[in-house]
């Protein structure tokens, strides 16, 4: 028991480190944004897909925003990627479609495996541009982003593109103020340092956008996975093709405002995760692959983020079993002491992460509500614990996929 | 005290030690004092004449004044909606012959001119500058910004710390510095020791001598229309012999050098240092994760970036009339006789080499 506890004080150590060296990059070190000088080029045909699932509360907005887009007309196709909805998203599509000729290709599935990874797979059929763009479509993109997400693509070594998510319901309420915090943390400060040290940005699947050669390369979208996008992020890794995220290229999302939505959306994520550390881990570290060493290295502690939530759970547990049974050096009090001090230290890097984020977008006074965050954590790590649990399960009872889509709140568009 | 007393104590002062810290955050969560989403640019594009657009935007209840200053050639003074002072000249001339000409003498105001506009040399405008004909600066002045609809000129040694916008050819003497943003509806001449760290125009020329010559044509298909392209990924150091042509794209974790003559019908990237030899052709981007030093006469079609340091030597061409495109990188040298043909981008600082 004892030793279990060890090497789970070590993990999370190593985690706690990790988070500090993030921050303290972003904080003091040189920042990375090679490509987002490109402002003129010879800009190449692009696909937006806007993945689409009974989304007519918000369809509309994303379609006016991208037909608002600054990058040449004739070059720029949008496809709408309806999947299965049975609300007036269709409707919605095709009355513009119809009122704007020619910016609008809609591709409408009507059947099919659920999933966003197997509607944009089912789309490719419309694609034939070598840069592709998704979109999720509550997503609110800015004039300037079609060439910021673009320009990347001139580096034939990136395969993926990643740019940053931005809150629009913030003020809602504790929920949406925290998952504020929490994405500002996420992306300017851990995204932007792992592009800064040239280690492994994720891609989000949504304000994003992949090669086509490259994707091609790597076998399309696996639509047997609950986050297609980290599994690009591995397989793009694994074929020597760079994911880059851009810092400046922000667009509105609209976060889940009620704790059972955001429940069921970070138990996906957390599915998802494992799915692809089961997958990627060990191909990843010991693999002939073109990842380089730090790639596989710090692709490896990404991979295990969500598994630390069971993790860090069972090392609470071990620290008060070890302490009352007294079967370690000093009866336990130093296990339980290194665990206090990840609660008190290691937990705080993430919060440390957050804080330094909020700082850097000039947002001096929502740090105030950083004490708030040990709640969100609180249920997070329950709910990440309680997916990979149901995800064990699962595989021994071999029960089926599952997608869950994340509800929209915003008011429709009249 | 009894024992109930003195556990309760205890649980409202242990109560009141958690909450302590929650204190702001229940304030902040109750009054939303900061609860707005991250102002994130939604109408623009970050485009380099977006300031020079609001200046004009700015300008417009100056434009009565400015046609009857014109008309009647006499000058005009008066206070802007936001406090700023601003003079109006019907004749730029008129200028030259104002007190703030003397050395060292501060020009506090807006100044506007209905016509061209010339300034005296060894001043300061600490207030922004508009001319509807020509601006011409005498040297070693110092301008905040400066608009014209036609042609701009600086004269030696000048200085303009946020940007300077022409309608017309903008011509920068030496040893002159472009703190911000510097753009041209025509053209960019910069002579021999200027700094710059934005630069746009459909043509930036370099140095005293830049090159005439008419931009060689590829004469094949643009990148976006070309079908996609194989992809080399090489680990280590590699080479491009003179003369070679390399067909697709090519990506070099190591240090990349390409012979003079050579030619890469797609996209390079390098992890490590680029060197170009002479007369290199590439038909799409170049990318280097470190410095990469372009020789003479190449010709680059596609986007130019070093995340480190640049350095063009003289009579290389970036991009094409046709198909302008953005060279960028931390630092840059540039020497006399390049062309580049879109945007200059220094984030850190931008050089023309040479003496003047």
């Amino acid at each position: 028991m004892i030793y279990v506890l060890y090497i789970i004080v070590v993990l999370i150590c190593v985690y706690t480190i990790r988070h500090y060296v993030f921050t303290l990059n972003r904080l003091f070190a040189y920042q990375r944004h090679p490509y987002i000088d490109i402002d003129i080029a010879d800009w190449p045909p692009v696909t937006v897909l806007v993945a689409a699932h009974n989304e007519e509360k918000v369809i509309a907005h994303i379609l006016d925003a991208l037909l608002a887009a600054k990058y040449p007309a004739d070059k720029m196709l949008i496809v709408p990627v309806n999947d299965r909805s049975t609300d007036r998203t269709r409707e919605i599509i095709d009355d513009f479609v119809q009122r704007i000729p020619g910016r609008i290709r809609p591709f409408h599935r009507t059947r099919g495996k659920p999933g966003k990874a197997a509607a944009l797979k089912d789309a490719m059929e419309l694609v034939d541009t070598e840069v592709i763009l998704i979109f999720d479509a509550d997503y609110i993109p800015g004039a300037g982003i079609i060439k910021q997400l673009t320009a990347p693509f001139f580096d034939p070594e990136v395969g993926g593109v990643m740019g940053r998510v931005v809150p629009i319901n913030v003020g809602a309420n504790l929920l949406t103020r925290l998952l504020d915090l929490e994405r500002a943390g996420g992306y300017q400060v851990d995204q932007q340092a792992r592009m800064n040290l040239r280690l492994v940005p994720q891609h989000g699947g949504t304000v994003a956008g992949v090669r086509r050669s490259a994707l091609r390369e790597i076998g399309g979208w696996n639509e047997n996975t609950l986050t297609e996008d980290t599994d690009l992020t591995y397989r793009l890794l694994l074929h020597g093709w760079k994911t880059v995220y851009q810092n400046r290229s922000e667009c509105y999302e609209e976060v889940p405002e009620t704790w059972s939505v955001r429940i069921r959306q970070i138990m996906r994520w957390a599915k998802g995760h494992n799915q692809a550390m089961v997958t990627y881990t060990l191909p990843l570290l010991f693999g002939n692959n073109r990842a380089t060493p730090r790639e596989r290295l710090d692709g490896a502690l990404l991979l295990g983020v969500y598994i630390m939530g069971p993790i860090t759970l069972l090392g609470w547990i071990l620290a008060l079993a070890v302490f009352y049974r007294g079967i370690a050096q000093f009866n336990g009090i130093l296990a339980l002491l290194s665990i206090t001090a990840y609660a008190a230290i290691g937990n705080l890097a993430a919060f440390f992460e957050i804080a330094a984020a909020a700082r850097l977008d000039g947002n001096a006074k929502r740090i105030r509500l950083l004490p708030f965050l040990v709640f969100g954590f609180t249920v997070s790590i329950f709910s990440v614990t309680h997916a990979a649990v149901s995800q064990v399960s699962g595989l021994l009872t071999k029960a089926e996929f599952h997608w869950d889509k994340t509800e929209r709140f915003r008011k429709a568009a009249s | 005290m009894n024992s109930f007393l003195t556990v309760a104590a205890l649980f409202v002062l242990t109560g009141a030690l958690f909450a302590l810290p929650l204190l702001p955050a229940v304030r902040e969560l109750r009054r939303k004092s900061d609860a707005s989403p991250l102002n994130v640019i939604q109408k623009h594009a970050g485009e380099i004449r977006y300031f020079a657009d609001s200046f004009r935007t700015y300008l417009r209840p100056l434009e009565p004044l400015l046609r009857e200053c014109a008309r009647s050639g006499q000058k005009a003074s008066g206070v802007m909606p936001d406090g700023t002072e601003y003079l109006v000249l019907g004749s730029g001339n008129e200028a030259l012959a104002l007190p703030f000409g003397d050395k060292d003498r501060l020009c506090p105001v807006l100044l506007a001119s209905a016509s061209d506009l010339t300034v005296s040399p060894d001043s300061a405008f600490t207030r922004d500058i508009y001319a509807q004909g020509r601006f011409v600066g005498g040297p070693n002045n110092q301008y905040r910004a400066v608009l014209a609809d036609y042609e701009v000129h600086l004269g030696k040694g000048s200085r303009v710390m946020r940007w300077v916008h022409a309608g017309g050819e903008l011509s920068v003497e030496s040893h002159s510095k472009l703190h911000g943003r510097a753009s041209s509806d025509f053209r960019i001449r910069l002579r021999p020791g200027c700094s710059f760290l934005r630069l746009n125009a459909p043509r930036i020329e370099f140095g005293t001598s830049p090159s005439e010559a008419p931009t060689p044509n590829f004469n094949v298909a643009p990148i976006s229309s070309s079908p996609t392209l194989t992809r080399l990924l090489h680990e280590g150091d590699f080479e491009i012999p003179s003369g070679e042509t390399f067909q697709g794209d090519l990506v070099v974790r190591g240090r990349l050098r390409i012979g003079s003559g050579a030619q890469v019908r797609g996209s390079v990237k390098s992890g490590k240092a680029m060197i170009l030899d002479s007369g290199v052709r590439i038909e799409g981007s170049l990318i280097s994760a470190a410095k990469l030093l372009i020789g003479p006469d190449c010709l680059i079609q596609g986007p130019v970036i070093s995340e480190h340091e640049l350095l063009i030597q003289t009579g290389t061409h970036c991009g094409t009339p046709h198909a302008p495109t953005t060279v960028s990188a931390p630092r840059i040298k540039i020497a006399g006789g390049v062309v580049a043909f879109g945007s200059v981008w220094a984030r850190d600082h931008g050089e023309v080499l040479g003496s003047a």
